[in-house]
C-alpha cells in the first residue's frame, strides 16, 4: 500500500462515507435481512478503504461501492449455492408472465391513493427475485443510470433494461392484484 | 413524430431520462396530445412516485451499527498507517 494514509482517509471520508445509507439500503435489497446487510455494508467499506487507490476520483463513488457490495454478496452466495436451488427457472416463468401487462383503466386513482400502499410496495418488492429487485433498487431508489447499473452488475445495457422493466411490471401486477383483492378495483372482465 | 406504439415502447426510458434530447421532445409532444398514451404515462409516473415514497420508510442503518463501522474503519486506518 503506497498511498499516503491521511490523504487516503480524508478522501475516503469525503467521497465514500456519504454513501453509507445508500450502500446499506442496497445491501439490504440484496440480503433481505438486517444482520446480513450490516455485515455486507461493513465489509464493503472496509474493502473500499483498503483498496481506495483503485477508485478514480471524480467518478461515481456510489456505483463503485455498489460494485464492491454486490461482489461480496455474490461471493457469499456462491458459498451457499450448492444447498440452494437456482432462481433461473422461476425467473424465466415470471418474465414470460409479464409480457402482456397493461394498466387497467382508472387503476391509478384507486391504487395510488390507498393509504397502505407503501407497506404493500415494500412487501411486494421484497418478494421479487434478487435479479429484478436489485435493478429496481439501483434505478428507482438509488437513482443510478442504466450505464452505471450495467457497470455495477457487470451485464450489458439491454439486460439492465429488460430486468428493470420486468421487475417494474411484476410489481405493478402485484399491486393491481392487491387492489382487486382489497376491493379497490373491480375484478378483471367486470364492467364499472 | 412518434406513433403510439413507439411511445409506449419507450415510456420507461423516457421517464428514466435515458433518451436523447430529440426523442424526449417527440415523446413529450405526443403525450401532451394523445388520449391513448397519456393515461399509461400517468399510471407509470404515479407508480414510480409511489415506489420512491413507499421506500422512504425503508430501514436505515442503526446508529450502533454506524459507530461499529466507523471504529472498524479507524482500526484499518491505523493498520494502513
Amino acid at each position: 500500500m503506497s498511498d499516503p494514509t491521511p490523504d487516503r482517509r480524508s478522501a475516503f471520508e469525503a467521497e465514500a462515507l456519504p454513501h453509507l445509507d445508500a450502500v446499506y439500503r442496497y445491501a439490504y435489497a440484496l440480503a433481505r435481512d438486517r444482520a446480513t446487510a450490516e455485515d455486507l455494508t461493513q465489509d464493503t467499506f472496509l474493502q473500499a478503504l483498503r483498496h481506495w487507490e483503485q477508485y478514480r476520483p471524480g467518478t461515481n463513488a456510489r456505483a463503485w461501492l455498489f460494485t464492491i457490495c454486490r461482489n461480496l454478496f455474490l461471493r457469499q452466495r456462491e458459498r451457499r449455492a450448492r444447498e440452494e436451488p437456482t432462481e433461473t427457472a422461476a425467473l424465466d416463468g415470471l418474465a414470460a408472465a409479464t409480457q402482456s401487462f397493461a394498466a387497467p383503466p382508472d387503476a391509478g386513482r384507486a391504487l395510488f391513493d390507498a393509504p397502505e400502499l407503501g407497506d404493500v410496495i415494500r412487501r411486494e418488492l421484497d418478494k421479487l427475485p434478487t435479479e429484478y429487485r436489485e435493478v429496481v433498487e439501483l434505478s428507482d431508489l438509488q437513482d443510478q443510470s442504466y450505464a452505471d447499473i450495467a457497470q455495477v452488475l457487470g451485464v450489458p445495457l439491454g439486460t439492465v433494461k429488460s430486468r428493470l422493466f420486468r421487475g417494474r411490471r411484476l410489481l405493478q401486477e402485484a399491486l393491481v392484484d392487491y387492489a382487486r383483492d382489497a376491493g379497490l378495483l373491480p375484478p378483471p372482465g367486470s364492467d364499472t | 413524430m412518434s406513433d403510439c406504439q413507439d411511445v409506449i415502447r419507450q415510456l420507461w426510458e423516457y421517464l428514466d431520462g435515458e433518451l436523447p434530447a430529440g426523442a424526449t421532445e417527440d415523446i413529450r409532444g405526443h403525450l401532451a396530445a394523445c388520449a391513448h398514451c397519456n393515461p399509461q404515462y400517468e399510471f407509470q409516473l404515479r407508480f414510480l412516485e409511489a415506489l420512491v415514497k413507499g421506500y422512504v420508510a425503508r430501514e436505515v442503518p442503526r446508529p450502533e451499527f454506524v459507530r461499529r463501522l466507523k471504529a472498524a474503519l479507524d482500526e484499518i486506518g491505523d493498520d494502513l498507517a
